[in-house]
């Protein structure tokens, strides 16, 4: 469900909304998909930040509009107020914080009062860290509660895409439907003047004295 | 990835089974049709294909950031002949980067990073033009080096292209030019005096247009 201000789109289109603890990664994890960033620095929401976010499946192009909300509870706004018309959701918590944990029953209880049947993934955020607190066999709300759980990094990318595949796969009752690749539009052409090029070519040179942001990394697939 | 999936989990853990389905049955909300994919890659060769991670530069930042990662492409017109850089991040398969590879464009060596290599385009990888900066980073010096080489054959091998296709087209002009340059003057003189007679028959009707174009205003 779009907001007011938000473009309505032709094509089937779902409200998530993301819940979890403050810190858990639920802002980078939207930013991810939709920059293809990863930030580090740690920015609290305040209320609430809606982002359409598309996918194209082998059943067309979907949109989920992800409610991204605070986790903080001093930044809370209206809180389960964001929840109605939920059509699916994700519960993040933080694999290095065993209380984002802890706090996940509290998350899932004041979702369901709002959206009733709607497919819920619980997401363990940060995999990729070394000292995990809570480890994967000590996670079991999801089978009390009927949820699906997945690991994910939004770090390294690890699983990042099957929360979106899993409730997309569940809102159309198609345990088949996934991800295809989008049509890659013709460019148009363009011309580049002499002084445009100089321009480029100067900005380019300075940015490449600048280094990468995971430059320790290798491996990335 | 293979080699970071399997530092997720310590070894004396059950593995979690990743695709074993624990979530309640829930009635769908829509129902969604099968439909032909089309990747708009159809009538394009692949020339060079390779995983990789790229990067874009945030000018107000002043700092690198990641577009994606996943394989990079250099796709060439089985017609025209044109040459585009594509790149899709892996598993969504959302495209990062889509845009020409013009005689313009020079990849150079990234400062601090052998296995990397920055240059500019004009990318239409979110449906409209954008300036970029981008930075990629490849799993080894010799994957880098391939796809420098590559990247640079092709913008000189379009260079030749544009200059054949510069000639043909100004020769065509010019046969248009001496047919049609007795009705421009004569159209000239009608409707837009001011115009010179050497003028083409486009740039006279843009003449017109930016000569009426102020009058309401003042």
């Amino acid at each position: 469900m779009a907001l007011p201000n938000q473009q309505t789109v032709d094509y089937p289109s779902f409200k998530l909304v993301i819940v979890g603890d403050g810190g858990t990664g639920k802002t980078t994890f939207v930013k991810r998909h939709l920059t293809g960033e990863f930030e580090k620095k740690y920015e609290p929401t305040i209320g609430v930040e809606v982002h359409p976010l598309d996918f194209f499946t082998n059943c067309g192009k979907i949109r989920f509009y992800c409610w991204d909300t605070a986790g903080q509870e001093k930044f809370g706004g209206l809180r389960d107020g964001y929840y109605i018309h939920g059509q699916c959701a994700i519960i993040m918590f933080d694999v290095t914080a065993r209380l984002t944990y802890k706090n996940v029953p509290t998350w899932h209880r004041d979702l369901c009062r709002v959206c009733e049947n709607i497919p819920i993934v619980l997401c363990g955020n940060k995999v990729d860290v070394k000292n995990r607190q809570v480890k994967a066999k000590q996670v079991t709300f999801h089978r009390k509660k009927n949820l699906q759980y997945y690991e994910i990094s939004a770090k390294s990318n690890y699983n990042f895409e099957k929360p979106f595949l899993y409730l997309a796969r569940k809102l159309a009752g198609d345990p088949n439907l996934h991800f295809v690749e989008s049509p890659a539009l013709a460019p148009p052409e363009v011309q580049i003047d002499l002084a445009a090029q100089q321009q480029h070519e100067a900005e380019l040179a300075a940015a490449a004295s600048q280094p990468l942001p995971d430059d320790d990394d290798d491996t990335f697939e | 990835m293979a080699s970071t999936e399997g530092d997720h989990r310590e070894e004396e853990e059950a593995p979690h089974n990743e695709d074993e389905d624990t979530g309640a049955q829930i009635a769908p909300i829509v129902k969604l049709e099968e439909v032909a994919v089309t990747t708009g890659e159809e009538d394009e060769d692949s020339v060079l294909d390779l995983k990789s991670k790229l990067y874009r530069f945030d000018k107000d930042g002043n700092q690198w950031k990641e577009r994606g990662a996943g394989t990079v492409k250099l796709l060439k017109h089985k017609e025209t002949g044109k040459v585009r850089l594509v790149m899709r991040q892996s598993k969504t398969l959302k495209i990062c980067a889509n845009h020409l590879v013009l005689p313009t464009m020079s990849v150079q060596e990234h400062a601090g990073n052998d296995k990397s290599c920055v240059w500019h385009a004009t990318d239409f990888a979110d449906g409209e033009l954008k300036d970029e900066l981008f930075c990629i980073r490849f799993g080894s010096v010799e994957n880098c080096k391939t796809f420098m080489e590559m990247f640079q054959e092709v913008a000189e091998s379009q260079k030749k292209k544009e200059e054949n296709k510069d000639a043909t087209a100004a020769a065509g002009l010019l046969e248009k030019l001496s047919v049609e340059e007795k009705k421009t003057e004569d159209k000239a003189k009608e409707e837009v005096p001011a115009a010179t007679k050497e003028e083409k028959e486009s740039k006279s009707e843009e003449a017109e247009k930016k000569s009426e174009a102020p009058a309401p205003s003042t």
